[in-house]
């Protein structure tokens, strides 16, 4: 068993133990679920930002079309959880597949806009039209059961599921990036035009990267959807996605568990100071941004495994 | 049914938004021409400007004493949080400075909810400006001509300095080739700083008009920020005409569909952008190779 192996083992069997730990460590189950499906929504991401060399400024829209595919789907067809799961995650990659084709025609900082903006229409639909969506209210739900009605999930059990969708999730990515595929996809990041000049077609890798983000995004906001019981257009918005790619950045963008640490200290922080002054926060969060990117562009774990790496060596 | 007489004004009031987002985006693509930063405090600018000229107005200062000194402070502010934040990270990736602007933005967003609350504040147009103006073939209020005027005259003022003056020369020259220009002695930083304090400029004039008209709240700025953002993008970088064209196209088109399908009047300027995109990648009147 490699050195990586065994980490990644320890670190799943720390997380199954948060139920217990929880009223000593003062962080609620439902908090810490929050904090694993969001880390699923910055490794979506984190797969264009630290991967494939796109700023990913619109995976809100594919994150809040995986809460409102979810919703919908519970609203008009009273489907069960995973139905709804797979649904909203369905409804999140038909967005990419539809954007996708917009969004590959920059590179840079333009992609960085086109992402904004074109996320942004998802926002104003789910504003707008009031009857189906909520408009600015959103959407209010009980959760639905899992498979079978007697299977409840009340947030302990919610949290374990949450847990076992990040491990998949997690893994999942993993294979992708170390896959030939994922190869590609940093090549692209380093030199684009040299993997052009190989034979390859950029932009179907980039495609299907943006497609991957959006599934692994959709899921992430079809599950956070009903873990609030509840969907609004927030969670489309612009800086929603601004959050991801902070909690990418934070943790250590271009490695496998980056976005977890960034997630978690920005989803626990944020519970933590929001219940003082709501202001308060927006503030820090300002501020962590700015201190992240002079300071830590690498990021936590960045900074560390580079720490390690130089010690190892040398 | 529509009625006849409702178009002329509302394509005159498109204008006058487009004007708007045709001043905002020629200050975002200054900026993201020379240094390559994607401003998303450019908002919070305008915001600023709008609060400032506020708090002058209800000092007992005069609308234009405010029109002109709250967007030169606006700029005095932008200069030094470029000259100790924004500058460290050119040569960096983009999404750097876009985040480090990100996170200006919400300090400043946040400042201004501690300030001012999160309710709009009210701040109207001078007395002289209030009424209407009978243009012949409608009547038209009076401020919005004013906003076209001033509007109007600054984008000359600007055209002029950039194509007349040995600073726009320079200014031009840098966006084209900036290791060039060093080479050739000028002092690049200085042009940085004040290239970024001019975008700021711009944006601290739309802001104090702006929030006369379209009212002046902590995210105010913001609702301007994302069609500029699409203007950018329609009419490609390096035109200053393009993005004048192109506010105008988006504010018309805008304004149009308020009239004809109201809830698709946020929705239009994106599909605007996808046609564009699919016809023509880089953009209207955007330059092969500038910014891929």
């Amino acid at each position: 068993m490699t050195r990586g192996r065994i980490a990644t083992i320890a670190v799943v069997v720390l997380l199954a133990f948060e139920p217990v730990l929880s009223p000593f460590i003062h962080v609620d189950v439902t908090i810490a679920s929050a904090a694993l499906l969001f880390a699923i929504a910055a490794m979506s991401a984190n797969l264009l930002l630290g991967y494939t060399g796109l700023p990913p400024f619109g995976n809100a829209a594919f994150f809040g079309l995986g809460a409102y595919g979810a919703a919908l789907s519970l609203k008009y067809w009273h489907v069960e959880f995973a139905t709804a799961a797979v649904l909203g995650t369905a409804l999140a990659v038909l967005g990419a597949l539809v954007l996708g084709p917009f969004l590959l025609r920059r590179r840079g900082i333009y992609f960085g806009l086109l992402s904004i903006a074109f996320g942004q229409v998802f926002y104003f639909i789910a504003y707008r039209f009031t009857d189906v969506t909520g408009g600015e209210d959103g959407m209010n739900f009980s959760r639905p059961f899992l498979l079978v009605p007697s299977l409840r999930l009340r947030e302990t059990a919610f949290y374990y599921l949450a847990l076992v969708v990040f491990v998949a999730a997690i893994l999942a990515f993993e294979a992708i990036v170390r896959s030939p595929f994922g190869k590609t996809l940093i090549a692209i990041k380093q030199n684009e035009l040299r993997v052009r000049y190989l034979g390859l077609d950029s932009n179907r890798f980039v495609f299907v990267a943006i497609v991957i983000s959006a599934a692994f995004a959709g899921l992430s906001g079809a599950l956070t959807g009903m873990l609030n019981n509840s969907v609004g257009p927030l969670m489309l918005d612009w800086h929603q996605s601004g959050d991801f790619v902070l909690s990418t950045i934070l943790g250590g963008s271009g490695t496998i568990w980056g976005p977890l640490v960034g997630s978690i200290i920005f989803v626990v922080g944020r519970d933590i100071i929001s219940s003082y002054t709501q202001e308060g926060w927006q503030i820090i969060l300002g501020a962590l941004f700015v201190a992240c990117v002079i300071f830590f562009p690498r990021g936590i774990l960045g900074t560390a495994l580079q720490l390690f790496a130089a010690k190892r060596h040398g | 049914m529509l009625e006849h007489g409702a178009v002329a004004p509302q394509l005159f009031n498109g204008l006058v938004l487009g004007a708007f987002y045709a001043i905002v985006a020629i200050g975002l693509s200054l900026i993201m021409n020379l240094t390559g930063t994607i401003n998303m405090a450019h908002g919070s600018f305008m915001t600023l400007a709008g609060y400032l000229a506020y708090a002058m107005v209800s000092r007992g200062t005069s609308f234009w004493f405010a029109l002109l000194v709250a967007p030169i402070i606006a700029l005095i502010v932008a200069v030094v949080i470029e000259r100790t934040l924004i500058r460290r990270l050119y040569g960096r990736d983009p999404v750097y400075s876009l985040l480090l602007t990100f996170g200006l933005s919400l300090i400043a967003e946040g400042i201004y909810h501690k300030v001012f609350t999160a309710n709009s504040v009210p701040f109207s147009p001078p007395p002289a400006l209030a009424g209407t103006v009978a243009l012949g073939f409608m009547n038209f209020p009076a401020y919005r001509l004013f906003i076209v005027f001033v509007l109007v005259v600054v984008f000359v003022l600007l055209a002029l300095f950039l194509n007349y003056t040995r600073f726009g020369l320079r200014l031009r020259a840098a966006v084209q080739d900036t290791e060039m220009i060093t080479a050739l002695g000028t002092n690049t930083q200085v042009l940085y700083a004040i290239n970024f304090g001019l975008g700021i400029l711009l944006a601290g004039i739309a802001g104090v008009l702006a929030s006369g008209l379209l009212g002046l709240n902590p995210t105010s700025g913001n609702t301007l920020l994302m069609p500029a953002f699409v203007t950018v993008i329609i009419c490609g970088m390096g035109s200053l005409y393009g993005s004048l064209v192109g506010g105008l196209l988006i504010g018309v088109a805008q304004s149009l569909m308020t009239l004809f399908i109201p809830p698709a009047s946020e929705v239009v300027m994106y599909v605007l952008m996808a046609v564009v995109l699919t016809i023509r990648p880089r953009g209207l009147f955007g330059e092969e190779g500038v910014f891929g």
